[in-house]
């Protein structure tokens, strides 16, 4: 498996402000995609769009106000289909502020995305081909 | 982010579409999947002039999609997994920007009450 993606950010907000955004639709939509679906209970669906990506998955822990945990995958995405990878949201409170650590797991390896490339690679460029890109 | 001097820079989603937006390009890239070939093993499967076919694998080249050794007077090529990074890459910027906006919407929604100017 390929290293996680992991990113950071300290908020002015103690935890309990801050995990609603990550399980309320009303609130996830201001930050994290135009639509969301979000039903956040262990089992329950998550559905966002990523930068025209329809990104999928199922919330695995919830456990206000310190920890999520969500599976994700893209669909039609043979190499990162829906439930494949995890995505873990830790809150620490650090006085009247959180800090919010996010870790995305389980992305395909390189082995992986290179069974996977010759049909993700027909398909990117057949698009292209009739998206109208010029032949470079 | 630095690149070596030799190192074809990250290219952009747009390069490696257009790059794969060929049929033969596509089909240099399956030809070299599996195994590192010559330039004239590549150009021996297509009709076309070797110029025509060392340009397709130029374009690849600079898409970052295939790797290009010299030995002796030979050039041979082989593919480079790392180019085909969509998803990796959609990641890596999404997250920190997207975490940078909740930071920004949560503080507008809640600021600071009492808070004794910066």
């Amino acid at each position: 498996m390929t290293e996680p993606v992991t990113a950071s950010v300290r908020i002015a907000a103690p935890p309990e402000v801050v995990f609603p955004y990550f399980t309320d639709p009303a609130l996830a939509v201001k930050w994290i995609a135009k639509a969301a679906y979000l039903d956040a209970r262990p089992g329950g669906t998550l559905a966002i769009d990523v930068r025209g990506n329809p990104a999928r998955g199922e919330y695995v822990v919830v456990d206000p106000p310190h920890r999520v945990v969500f599976t994700w995958g893209i669909e039609g995405r043979e190499d990162l289909p829906p439930g494949s990878s995890t995505v873990e949201v830790v809150l620490r409170a650090d006085g009247d502020e959180s800090v919010v650590t996010l870790t995305h797991r389980d992305l395909p390896s390189e082995d992986q995305r290179r069974s996977h490339w010759e049909g993700w690679a027909e398909f990117l460029g057949l698009l292209a081909e009739q998206a109208g890109s010029s032949p470079a | 982010m630095p690149t070596g001097p030799d190192t074809a820079s990250p290219a952009g989603t747009d390069v490696v579409l257009r790059a794969l937006a060929d049929p033969h390009r596509r089909e240099i890239m399956r030809l070299i999947q599996d195994s590192e070939l010559p330039a004239g093993q590549i150009a021996a499967h297509f009709t076309l002039t070797q110029q025509a076919v060392s340009q397709h694998l130029t374009v690849l080249k600079r898409a970052g999609l295939l790797e290009e050794r010299r030995e002796g007077t030979r050039r041979l090529y082989r593919f480079q997994p790392a180019s085909l990074e969509p998803v990796r890459e959609m990641l890596d910027e999404f997250w920190p920007d997207a975490l940078q906006r909740l930071k920004r919407v949560v503080e507008r929604d809640h600021p600071r009450r009492g808070a004794k100017g910066s």
